[in-house]
């Protein structure tokens, strides 16, 4: 039943993913644009040359240790909108250090940079997670507000108390001694050495999500907390548990965008990586195995967009469109299997001959 | 089929409803007369509720034709079948907590006046409605402030107030108190007799069949297996009619060699309930090895906060709480657990599973750190728990597609077997049972009962609630009366009848002791 459930839900994956594409050749049609030419002018972009593939790859990773931070949240039954002000804590916070740090031995300093960045990211989303398990309070309007509260404060940060002397960057921190950088592995692409530790990271938590007693219990707290604490686990450490991995992954990813492109702290280091990443998790319902395989598609096409636009002229918000009804036609699926259930529940169960 | 003088209002002709892999209607052939209560038993799962959400258009049948008052049924919706007056109270009431009675019984066809909702309208349509069929409600009461058996009569007069003539209750009685459903019935002879109306019930109780009903239809498996005037039946017929074998509760084995350790000390406990006020006021009971201690008292006076102060789920403001000899106050459910105690919650959906978890997950929960399911506590051994879900699942005799199905996807007996299975393998000492059998089969219901007497053999103390007085005197080796969160009394099952019970249950003759 669970293996059917899953071809059914892939199977309208695919369904919905054709069908945006489709939508998206005909606004490409209306707009006088070869929809071939335009998608492959898209596959060339994220596939065509070496630096394409490296700058896909790793728009990829990105998406998959956001995608999982939501999951992980969202498994345990919060549900973090903050990842992006988490992400800015860690990168400020470690790009303070790896600048202060000059001189040190790079096997004490990254280590004590990556502490910082995920106890940053861990210790701003330990906020929400306990108002929201102590008193209730409904953590997507607070991640939502802490957002904004991050960004503008590290914004001031790198404009105001940390900004850098060096001449030629406006805004910015100091920049991060050379020797801890991490080298690209394409160069003129965006891949670097951290995509090891991102897999790394992604790998520990799909581990343990998906085959550990810790994972086991927080989806069980996140279906159903009433139920979770009837059965004696500690639903509030648990949901609190969710919430703190969630942030510290998202710290990381704050350090290494700036420890591998940036090389110093700039607040406008991140597009709102975090959002994309969430969608990947809410499309793939925040199954680790299934976040980590899309992220690769929208890595592509994300990616491929920018191609495109520059070689057919064919905007690249068209990609947006294709994306917003991908999530669409899933959201849409999700409510109509939902409301099933929940008929077959409350009917009488008629299944099993009683 | 000698009173013509009453036509059939309502015809099931050869109708079959076909769900995905599931026949739940199986060539049904039913009349129901104008002005009659018919009743519609089976066990969960034998199809009554589709057939009736088929003549409520909630469902629409795979063959076979519907007619109402003689006209066929072409189009299978709510709004259309609430046009041909056919009204349904379901089991899970629908209505808006924050708004007043008369609101929701107006909901959808609100007067107006102008633009605006008219409010002195309202109350006094909803007066009217009260006075015409006597179904007493205050007009101007939260429906989250009124009683569970208020709310179903606020349902009641919605379907009324749309002017409906036949009347469903699905399970009217599985959330009522024993006097609530003296009232209910009161209130269906009521409109049967004076306003003419039609009314249909759907029940697992044979013995509100015998007291309310003129008719009576079994459904088993899909198919309606027999039709009858209720006078030439009995409970027992029914009973084997209904499950193709004859169950009707015989009496449990009973080992008596209960050690007199007393396992669960209840003192003078004090307990707020939701809203802050005192639910459970000073009570004190005791509970030992090899025992069943039956609470029985009208839901609503202190049970439900008893349970949850006992087991950690609300707090304790007063008195004391020992399970095995430890004062319990201030531990987590978790602790709690870890003294010896396991529970059957009253609320199974809610409380007692993860409806969205598959049932090997709802199994092994609380389990999941012995070696057994996993390597250092961590590594979970996926095999290895589905193994063990599986010889529960075997043994509990839980029917479903398999230990990888949703438990949401159960009927509410083998959902309730699976909290059984869970709960009971903890094989603690302490059991708290609260509504073990609430919306059962028959069929279940003795399973259930067998498994919990098997506990008590086995020297278990079990604290057990229920809202059915049959329940309490099979299991029960004491009783205590409950009212108003306090103990008005305690008897032997055996010496005391349900008349007199139910005397102390509504706080006659009080007499703290326990």
């Amino acid at each position: 039943m669970k293996s059917k459930e899953r071809q059914q839900y892939l199977l309208s994956l695919a369904i919905s993913v054709i069908l945006a594409l489709m939508v998206g050749a005909l606004i490409m049609l209306a707009t006088g644009h070869n929809p071939l030419e335009g998608y492959g002018a898209l596959v060339k972009g994220a596939f065509g040359t070496r630096r394409a593939w490296g700058n896909t790859l790793y728009k990829s990773f990105q998406l998959c240790i956001t995608g999982l931070a939501t999951a992980i949240a969202s498994s345990a039954g919060i549900f973090n909108v903050g990842g992006e002000g988490q992400m800015y804590l860690g990168a400020l916070a470690s790009c303070y250090l790896g600048a202060r740090l000059t001189g040190v031995s790079p096997w004490l300093a990254l280590p004590v940079c990556f502490l910082a960045a995920i106890l940053s990211g861990a210790v701003y989303a330990w906020i929400p997670a306990v108002l929201k398990v102590k008193l209730k309070i409904n953590e997507v309007i607070t991640t939502i507000l802490m957002n904004s509260i991050a960004i503008y404060f590290c914004s001031y940060m790198a404009n105001g108390p940390l900004k850098t002397m060096e001449r030629g960057v406006n805004t910015g921190t100091d920049a991060i001694d050379k020797l801890f950088r991490f080298n690209r592995l394409i160069p003129g692409s965006n891949l670097s050495e951290t995509v090891f530790w991102i897999a790394g990271i992604s790998l520990l938590v799909w581990y343990l999500m998906s085959a550990t007693t810790t994972g086991y219990e927080m989806r069980l707290t996140g279906q159903n907390e009433r139920f979770a604490r009837f059965v004696g686990l500690k639903a509030d450490r648990l949901g609190i548990a969710g919430m703190l991995i969630s942030g510290a992954m998202c710290g990381a990813l704050g350090m290494f965008e700036c420890f591998a492109l940036q090389n110093r702290f700039k607040p406008d280091f991140s597009s709102e990586f975090y959002f994309d990443g969430m969608l990947v998790a809410m499309i793939m319902r925040y199954k680790p195995f299934g976040i980590i395989l899309m992220s690769f598609f929208f890595g592509a096409l994300k990616m491929g967009a920018t191609g495109m636009q520059s070689q057919t002229g064919i905007s690249s918000e068209l990609i947006l469109i294709v994306q917003s009804i991908i999530i669409f036609f899933m959201a849409a699926e999700q409510g109509v299997v939902a409301r099933l259930q929940l008929r077959k529940t409350r009917r009488e169960p008629i299944s099993k001959g009683g | 089929m000698s009173e013509i003088q009453h036509p059939p209002i309502v015809q099931f002709s050869h109708v079959s409803m076909q769900f995905p892999g599931v026949l739940a209607n199986d060539d049904v052939t039913l009349d129901i007369r104008q002005g009659e209560v018919f009743a519609l038993v089976g066990e969960n799962g034998a199809g009554k509720s589709t057939l009736m959400n088929i003549l409520y258009g909630l469902n629409t049948p795979t063959s076979g034709t519907v007619s109402v008052k003689g006209k066929p049924v072409d189009e299978f919706s709510p709004s259309a079948a609430i046009a041909r007056g056919i009204g349904m109270v379901h089991q899970h009431f629908m209505l808006v907590p924050s708004f007043t009675v008369a609101q929701n019984i107006v909901l959808g066809d609100e007067p107006r006046k102008g633009l605006f909702y008219d409010f002195a309208r309202t109350d006094q349509i909803v007066e009217e409605l009260v006075r015409e069929y006597g179904l007493k409600v205050n007009a101007r009461d939260r429906v989250e402030d009124i009683s569970v058996g208020l709310q179903q009569r606020v349902e009641i007069l919605k379907t009324l107030h749309r002017g409906a003539d036949v009347l469903i209750l699905d399970e009217p009685t599985a959330v009522l108190t024993p006097q609530e459903t003296d009232e209910l019935f009161d209130v269906i002879r009521r409109i049967v007799r004076e306003k003419a109306m039609t009314v249909i019930i759907i029940t697992h109780k044979l013995y509100e069949v015998m007291a309310i009903s003129d008719r009576v239809g079994v459904m088993r498996r899909g198919q309606l297996v027999g039709v009858s005037e209720t006078k030439d039946v009995n409970e027992r017929i029914l009973a084997s009619m209904m499950v193709g074998k004859d169950v009707l509760l015989e009496d449990l084995d009973r080992i008596d060699d209960h050690d007199d350790t007393t396992a669960i000390e209840v003192e003078n406990l004090q307990v707020m309930d939701n809203r802050g006020l005192p639910a459970v006021r000073g009570l004190s009971l005791h509970v030992e090895r090899g025992e069943v201690l039956g609470i029985a008292g009208v839901e609503g006076n202190g049970q439900s906060e008893l349970i949850e102060a006992i087991t950690g789920m609300r707090p304790i403001r007063g008195g004391t709480v020992r399970i095995q000899g430890k004062d319990i106050r201030g531990m987590t459910t978790g602790e709690i657990r870890a003294l010896g105690l396991a529970h059957v919650p009253e609320d199974r959906l809610s409380t007692g599973v993860s409806a969205q978890s598959d049932i090997t997950d709802n199994l092994i929960v609380g389990k999941e750190k012995l070696p057994q399911f996993s390597r250092g506590r961590i590594h979970l051994r996926k095999r290895s728990m589905r193994a063990y879900a599986q010889q529960l699942f075997d043994r509990y005799d839980i029917r479903g597609a398999g230990v990888d199905s949703l438990v949401g996807s159960l009927s509410g007996g083998n959902m309730q077997k699976v909290v059984l299975a869970r709960e009971f393998s903890f094989d603690t000492p302490v059991l708290i049972i609260s509504q073990p059998t609430r919306g059962v089969d028959i069929g279940a219901m003795d399973f259930i009962h067998r498994q919990i007497m098997e506990k008590r053999n086995a020297s278990c103390a079990i604290l057990l609630v229920s809202a059915d007085l049959d329940e309490l005197y099979r299991l029960s080796d004491r009783l205590v009366t409950i009212f108003e969160g306090r103990i008005t009394g305690e008897f032997k099952p055996k010496e005391i009848g349900k008349q007199e019970i139910s005397h102390y249950m509504t706080g006659g003759g009080r007499e703290e002791q326990a």
